[in-house]
């Protein structure tokens, strides 16, 4: 049972469309994949390398070398890729009101989230719309076990543009654009693997501002990597943008 | 033999009893705000000290600076345990006045509680970095845990190397739900608990012996 309502607990066969509703049960729009066996086809993997390229962690990366796991050494490269940009300590505190990236804005920060619709459902849809073929794909033959008769079932219906709710268009989207077959972010789903929701969070992360943004007195925007990255803090914010920060005693060039 | 084994094990007690002593491991309790946080710290420094930490409130980022009760000596199964626990400002990624006028807040002072409640997490942050030697993350079990703040986070204390508690808090209300919780961070263990009432402590105080001990 590859698909569990993380609500409820209510377990799906791969490929279900009982979840693109919902969970019948429970109403539960999250629902977590668990594959029978490491070699399981896997519709989001086939999409997204499951270790992405990352340019910054590598290149600054090297001096650590511990493994604790790969959402720990995503965030840690993360880390580490941003601390070569904090020299100007003022650099992210003022009244820039560029909305920038918001992350609280939305109710739900995970990539291809859509409150109305269920966050594990598109991989599944979006394959459907974009790949008709009854071809299961490369790794057909080698897991044609894993073809159950719920994904076959879903397969075989392709549902009409018209019957798609307007603030659902990641499957048209998709279906538009075959570029997005290989890494579209919506096809990330919710609970697999980390790497590709961090490397998702990272991008987001890369375009914010630094460590503090006011947009206005008493309304602020936190980059929670750029405070926790920097030796130097910041004690006291004051409404004019002015700020007051607290140096490391050994100062590092 | 007995003996000599008897007075080996007795004096190993009293060496290792010194060193915990001497070096009481900073334990920080972290989580999105209004997740419990200062209900927990006040819950486990009352019990074992009597003294409170800080005041609660169901407002959110009533805890704008972190906050230490030191010395906290827990016993449990003949062992003693000395934390510092840290109490920690809510970490969020945003910050609103507005959210506070809700409660009945004069503008000014709503405004300032934000101001506040920011550097608090530039303040909370800045202890994971340097000073704590183990979490205790409180989250509250009737929320979605699946959070940027959330992850990033935990993603971070991993990154560290820092043993870490998940505690799945507020189970004395009917929409807590543990096991999204268990399944959002199933690589770490996770203990339901209700702060407020004292529910599941002394599962608490073991696992809080057993991690950080």
């Amino acid at each position: 049972m590859p698909h569990q309502c993380t609500n409820c607990g209510r377990t799906f066969a791969d490929g279900s469309k009982e979840m693109l509703s919902g969970c019948p049960d429970c109403g539960g729009n999250k629902f977590q994949f668990r594959p029978a066996d490491a070699d399981d086809r896997d519709p989001p993997r086939d999409a997204e390398p499951p270790d992405p390229p990352d340019p910054a962690g590598t290149a600054a990366g090297g001096s650590v070398a511990r493994t604790v796991g790969s959402a720990a050494s995503t965030v840690r490269n993360l880390v580490d890729g941003g601390s070569g940009s904090t020299s100007d300590p003022g650099a992210g505190v003022g009244a820039d009101t560029d909305p920038g990236f918001d992350p609280d804005s939305d109710p739900d920060p995970e990539p291809g989230s859509d409150p109305g619709t269920p966050e594990r459902t598109g991989a599944p849809d979006t394959e459907d719309s974009r790949s008709p073929d009854p071809s299961p794909g490369e790794s057909a033959s080698a897991d044609a076990r894993a073809e159950d008769s719920a994904q076959a079932d879903a397969r075989s219906q392709v549902v009409s543009p018209e019957e798609l709710p307007p603030s659902g268009p990641s499957a048209e989207e998709s279906a538009g654009d075959p570029t997005a077959a290989g890494a579209g972010p919506e096809d990330v789903p919710e609970r697999d693997p980390d790497p590709p929701d961090l490397a998702e969070l990272r991008a987001e992360l890369n375009d914010q501002f630094e460590s503090i943004k006011i947009l206005e007195p008493g309304q602020y925007e936190l980059n929670l990597m750029e405070l926790y990255d920097r030796e130097e803090y910041i004690i006291a914010l004051q409404e004019d943008g002015r700020y007051s920060i607290q140096v490391p005693e050994r100062w590092h060039d | 033999m007995g003996l000599i084994t008897e007075i080996r094990d007795s004096i190993s007690n009293v060496v290792s009893t010194l060193f915990s002593a001497q070096d009481p491991k900073r334990i920080g309790i972290y989580g999105p705000p209004n997740a419990g946080k200062t209900t927990l710290a006040n819950r486990i420094a009352r019990d074992w000290t009597g003294d409170a930490v800080g005041p609660e409130s169901h407002i959110p980022h009533e805890t704008r600076r972190a906050r230490r009760k030191e010395n906290v000596e827990i016993e449990r199964n003949g062992k003693s345990v000395r934390i510092d626990i840290v109490d920690t400002p809510g970490v969020t990624t945003k910050v609103d006045y507005t959210e506070f006028l809700e409660h009945d807040m004069e503008k000014e002072d709503a405004v300032r509680r934000s101001r506040e409640a920011t550097e608090g997490v530039a303040e909370a942050m800045h202890w994971l970095r340097e000073d704590v030697d183990g979490v205790i993350y409180v989250l509250d079990a009737t929320e979605d845990p699946f959070t940027q703040v959330n992850t990033m986070l935990i993603g971070i204390i991993e990154s560290q190397d820092l043993p870490v508690l998940i505690f799945a808090n507020k189970i004395d209300l009917d929409e807590a739900n543990v096991r999204r919780i268990e399944n959002a961070f199933p690589q770490h263990e996770t203990v339901p608990l209700s702060a407020l009432e004292g529910d599941n402590m002394d599962e608490v105080y073991d696992k809080i012996a057993d991690y950080f001990g």
